[in-house]
């Protein structure tokens, strides 16, 4: 209980730092007036001046910094994400997330998923021949596949399944049925499967190394269990710790990671509504952003933790 | 035991031999050994001279970098000869093991219900009801208390004790005909050595069970064993019954083994001697007797030529041109304390001795 308690704390914390420095950071950039009124921030004239002082009023930028994070924080726990500066009409930010979050969402969890269906396996043939041509041949192609840069992947995926083979669509299309859009994000998903389920493979992999040289994995093979009982039964669970923590780190890394792969397909997420927002300064679309990103991030990392207690009865508490 | 019937186990000219970085190295060298039913048989040796290499080979436990020559028969079926699905449920099922540490021996995420009852329901094709009565049984059986609340417990939850008895259980779940312990109380408190030893005994006797002991103590295996088998460097020195072991052994090393270590009927003041010198290196194994160097006895023929493992009298072997007890064992020695030093050069001063 206490457990809960501590990692709430420290959840809470981290969510006010991560956002505190990210609107610290994107004052640093610019005067968001410029996003609000765009080249009319520049007007001179009397009107033009009036606009300006109108605007300042209206999104209190004469505040002290602090003021102005703690009016936005505030505005967020009631559930008020506040408005898009550089979209015509400034929609509210809510919208934006709606819309592109679950794209993003799905083709992360699609490529977690497969990351660990190719890991595991793969993994499980390696490690007990260690050394053997395929294990040496499973390390040189994940240092490969880790090295190759994100975007050269997914080029190269996209022209071999896509516009070669044709298994796939080139690009995403959002007024797609269902199902076809599940399909269209297979192939993105893969790639950023990819350099994921090589990072999880050589983890996985020498951790199980190390687990079968315990004396219990000994002790099963004097049962005279099968080699794949003994893997599967004896060796995976307690060999699962570094994949899993790095799985729950790597979830808030793939999320900029995506970024790459949603343009490579024309995929309208969350990654790409990110960069756009930066570059166009647009502060409460990046915090917002931030924010989901970090409480996701967050989330999972509170889930590994349970699967921690799940995979090993000692540390339960 | 009666001629008639099949030895347990027989192991003819036995020989593993590992590759490793710096060259091959002979870790079991040449062990022939015949076990009959219900018999137990200790073996004893210093550390790294191949009792588990020996062990974990009878129950096909080598690991990847050995190789192994010589015959092994379990029940009379040559383990080699076994076909697939024979071989499937043969360990675990006529031979099992216990381990040295049941602080590592035991999987640490998992339930003792599950890792008891995995044998049987793997090889026995047993359901999980049967499988978890037998499972308490056998927990009865060695002396747990309550259980069925040890079902449900890891093994981080019972003690050093508790968990070696959870472990024996484990070997015992498929009624092994043979069971090997190797070094089965070496990690444990020595309150509780006895009791795990008073078990296996009793155990043994209950069920019809051979049995091999492992050990690095003499100690242990007196009145434990009906034979001990002495072993240096990966061969069997001396083996006897028990009985003859104690009263008329015959190589230097046994002699020198049981001087090394303290027993409970010698005299408070009595001194110890550690054996002097190091065992051979097994990657460049000396041409004579592995022995040799560290040996009282030891002649130019020691040096030169490995002693075979041959029978003396009535079932009691050893392999020594020397050996103690016999007029040229006696002339040896004399020979040697005479020159002051062995024809492999160790010095036989007593006072050097003691600051080895
Ligand atoms: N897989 C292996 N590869 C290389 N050498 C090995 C391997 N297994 C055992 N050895 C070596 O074989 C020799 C015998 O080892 P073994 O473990 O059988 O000794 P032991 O008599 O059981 O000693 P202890 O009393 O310490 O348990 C040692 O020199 C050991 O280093
Ligand atoms: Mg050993």
């Amino acid at each position: 209980m206490g457990r809960v308690v501590r990692r709430t704390g420290f959840a809470i914390i981290l969510l006010l730092t991560v956002s505190a420095l990210t609107f610290g950071a994107m004052n640093l950039l610019g005067d968001p007036l410029f996003n609000i009124l765009g080249p009319a921030a520049a007007d001179t004239t009397p009107a033009g001046v009036e606009r300006i002082e109108a605007a300042r009023a209206e999104y209190h930028l004469d505040d002290p910094l602090p003021v102005r994070y703690l009016r936005w924080l505030g505005d967020l726990v009631q559930g008020d994400l506040g408005v898009q500066f550089s979209s015509a009409g400034q929609p509210p930010v809510a919208d934006l997330v709606v819309e592109r979050l679950p794209r993003t969402a799905v083709l992360l969890v699609l490529a977690q998923l497969m990351a660990t269906v190719i890991a595991i396996p793969w993994a499980l043939l390696a490690a007990p021949r260690v050394d053997s041509w395929f294990d040496r041949l499973s390390t040189v192609s994940t240092f490969l596949v880790v090295a190759l840069p994100n975007f050269a992947l997914g080029v190269l995926l996209k022209y071999v399944f896509a516009i070669r083979l044709g298994w796939f669509p080139q690009t995403y299309t959002a007024d797609a049925p269902l199902p076809d859009r599940f399909h269209q994000l297979l192939l993105p998903a893969l790639t950023i499967a990819l350099p994921a389920a090589a990072v999880y493979q050589r983890l996985l992999r020498d951790d199980l190394v190390s687990t079968l040289q315990e004396e219990f994995i000994l002790m099963a093979r004097s049962k005279g269990l099968s080699r794949a009982r003994i893997l599967f039964r004896h060796a995976l669970r307690p060999s699962l710790f570094s994949f899993v923590t790095v799985f729950g780190l790597t979830t808030g890394a793939l999320i900029g990671g995506s970024l790459v792969v949603e343009n490579i397909f024309r995929i309208p997420g969350l990654g790409s509504a990110i960069v756009e927002a930066v570059v166009r300064e647009d502060f409460p679309v990046v915090l917002a952003i931030v924010v989901v990103v970090a409480s996701v991030f967050i989330v999972v990392n509170f889930v590994v933790d349970a699967v921690y207690a799940v995979i090993d009865p000692r540390i339960r508490r | 035991m009666a001629a008639t019937t099949t030895p347990m186990l027989e192991v003819d000219d036995l020989r593993v031999r590992f590759a490793t970085p710096a060259g091959t190295i002979t870790a079991v060298d040449g062990v022939s050994l015949t076990l009959g039913e219900r018999e137990s048989i200790a073996i004893v040796g210093e550390s790294g001279s191949g009792k588990s290499v020996f062990a974990r080979t009878l129950i096909n436990l080598l690991a990847g970098n050995g190789t192994r020559t010589g015959t092994i028969k379990i029940g009379g079926r040559d383990i080699d000869e076994l076909s697939t699905a024979e071989r499937k449920h043969f360990f675990g099922v006529q031979a099992a093991m216990v381990f040295q540490d049941p602080m590592t021996s035991l999987n640490p995420v998992k339930r003792i219900g599950a890792q008891l009852t995995e044998a049987m329901r793997y090889h026995l094709k047993m359901g999980k009801e049967e499988a978890n009565d037998r499972a308490v049984g056998l927990l009865r059986q060695v002396h747990i208390p309550s259980p069925e609340k040890r079902m449900r417990q890891y093994p981080h939850e019972l003690s050093g004790g508790m968990r070696q008895r959870v472990v024996i259980a484990m070997a015992l779940a498929c009624e092994p005909r043979l069971l090997i312990a190797d070094e089965p109380t070496t990690a444990l408190d020595v309150t509780v050595q006895k009791a795990i030893l008073d078990l296996l005994d009793d155990l043994r006797a209950e069920r019809n069970m051979s049995l091999i002991l492992i050990t690095h103590d003499l100690g242990v295996a007196e009145g434990r064993a009906d034979r001990i088998g002495v072993m240096y460097a990966g061969r069997l020195m001396e083996l006897a019954t028990a009985k003859d072991l104690f009263a008329d052994m015959r190589h230097p090393y046994t002699q020198a083994l049981l001087r090394s270590i303290p027993s409970t009927d010698m005299a408070s003041h009595t001194r110890l001697h550690p054996i002097p010198g190091r065992p051979p290196d097994l990657l460049n194994p000396p041409q004579g007797c592995a022995f040799a160097a560290r040996c009282r006895h030891a002649q130019p023929e020691c040096v030169d030529i490995k002693p075979n493992l041959l029978e003396s009298s009535g079932d009691h072997w050893y392999a020594c041109h020397f050996p103690v007890g016999t007029s040229e064992g006696r002339a040896a020695l004399e020979r040697n304390e005479t020159a002051g030093v062995t024809a492999a050069g160790l010095p036989l001063d007593e006072a050097a001795e003691e600051f080895v």
